[in-house]
């Protein structure tokens, strides 16, 4: 919820306990299925491996719906992890905080970990190309962007500005 | 699959080759295009083997004839079979290929095959569906060096379709016979029909074998209009491919084939924010990547 003034929701997630690893069985399609809940992937949903290698990515073939798929999987990068939350019911409470604005709290259980993502195309072979691909990216810039300078950095890289006046 | 690899003496003489399919109009299995040739010389030996349109006769005789022209040594014969996810995943692709230009191009292919195994063909006869001038056209354009003789109903004019068509039959019947599902779900089984739409037993066999999600085994050709009554009341489900054609076709009074996406949920919003973010606002570098901003779930 954007920056407004009437209420605030903040969240929790717990990553305690013990997760299903759905690792090898999530798949991002590139169509939107109107539904949510249980269906019976292993028994329709067969990926097969095509042999085909494109940007080094292995080519899998699937169908869905009539449509030919083409994906491949890849592992999420060292350090991260993917994880199915649900939000925990009855825990949201609500009280009054100092500026008398309602606060709401969710709270947030795992209920499943992966460690790869398989990526569909319609149609397209995969490739390092696919916006999804990319948005991984992102990790790196956000690293460059908030990590830290260290006090040993600082010493070994003399400031630019501050040499120049020397 | 086809006849002996090792190609005959006749093979550099003149020869006539015949084309016709099976398994065009119905809503499950694969497509069969069958050729059968022989010399020309051999025409009218062809015409006492008794060869008729595969549709008249039946089954056991189809058999029996298909059995008999394969040790035929003056007769050659192959076969291009089309899944059904080849047919569904073509006409439903982003950009779509209707059965016609698929069936010319199996078509052609038996041509090419036959003629690239060595064979001196100088007549196809050719059953069609569609124009047959335009489709003439473009086959001799394809294959300058040989005559062909496009007609409707050929395989009833032609004993050499008449064979192919004996061909392409009985090897649709047997594929529809052993097909082995993709799909592990429970409770299949293979008591299809004819495949035509209109088939109490096919209709029985979709009808049972739907489901709200995945719609159908991959044996069921999802391109197929029949498809839509079947799960008018199943789960939605929206494509990239399927939006720019929608929009192409409002234009043009909304004459189109079926889609998948339209399950009988018409006037629902199709947005392309239903399929994935956009990142659309935010720098080049969010953009391209399809990153966007959530503050809330």
């Amino acid at each position: 919820m954007g920056g407004g003034s009437a209420s605030m929701e903040t969240g929790t997630i717990n990553l305690a306990g013990v997760a299903v690893d759905l690792t090898d069985q999530i798949h991002q399609l590139p169509s939107c299925i109107k539904y949510d809940g249980p269906a019976p992937v292993s028994s329709y949903f067969k990926p097969k491996s095509t042999g085909i290698e494109v940007d080094g990515l292995n080519v899998k073939e699937a169908c869905f719906r009539g449509r030919k798929l083409q994906g491949t999987t890849f592992p999420l990068p060292d350090g991260y992890s993917g994880f199915v939350i649900g939000k925990k019911k009855a825990s949201g409470k609500r009280k009054a905080s100092s500026n008398g604005d309602a606060e709401m709290t969710t709270s947030w259980q795992m209920n499943a970990k992966f460690q790869n993502i398989t990526l569909w195309n319609h149609d397209n072979r995969p490739s390092k190309e696919d916006a999804f691909l990319r948005a991984f990216h992102w990790l790196d810039v956000a690293k460059a962007l908030h990590k830290p300078v260290t006090s040993e950095e600082m010493e070994s890289k003399p400031n630019l500005g501050a040499t120049a006046t020397d | 699959m086809e006849s002996e690899a090792q190609i005959p003496e006749w093979a550099s003489t003149p020869c006539m080759m015949g084309i016709d399919e099976a398994g065009r109009g119905p809503v499950l299995g694969p497509m069969v295009y069958g050729c059968l040739y022989c010399p020309v010389s051999y025409k009218e030996t062809l015409s006492t083997l008794e060869f008729a349109d595969s549709k008249t006769l039946k089954e056991e005789k189809r058999e029996e004839l298909f059995e008999s022209l394969k040790t035929d040594k003056t007769i050659g014969w192959a076969v291009d079979v089309i899944d059904p996810k080849e047919l569904s995943a073509k006409m439903l692709q982003k950009n779509k290929i209707n059965l016609n230009e698929i069936s010319h191009e199996s078509a052609m292919g038996l041509v090419k095959r036959v003629l690239d195994m060595g064979y001196l063909l100088t007549e196809v006869y050719v059953d069609t569906v569609g124009d047959p001038e335009k489709y003439t056209v473009k086959l001799s354009a394809r294959f300058p060096s040989v005559k062909f003789v496009v007609a409707k109903k050929a395989d009833s004019l032609y004993p050499v379709v008449s064979g192919a068509s004996i061909v392409a039959k009985v090897t649709r019947d047997r594929a529809l016979r052993n097909w082995v599902f993709d799909e592990t779900a429970e409770n299949m089984h293979r008591e299809f029909g004819s495949g035509y739409p209109g088939d109490p037993a096919t209709k029985d066999w979709l009808e049972h074998h739907k489901h709200p999600v995945f719609g159908f085994p991959s044996l069921v050709r999802f391109s197929w209009g029949t498809c839509n009554s079947y799960l008018k009341d199943g789960v939605e489900v929206l494509w990239e491919a399927d939006k720019e054609d929608e929009d192409e076709s409002s234009s043009k009074s909304g004459k189109r084939q079926m889609k998948l996406s339209n399950l009988g949920f018409t006037g629902m919003k199709r947005k392309s924010e239903d399929i994935e973010s956009s990142g659309k606002g935010r720098c080049k570098f969010f953009e391209s990547r399809k990153l966007e901003r959530v503050s809330g779930f």
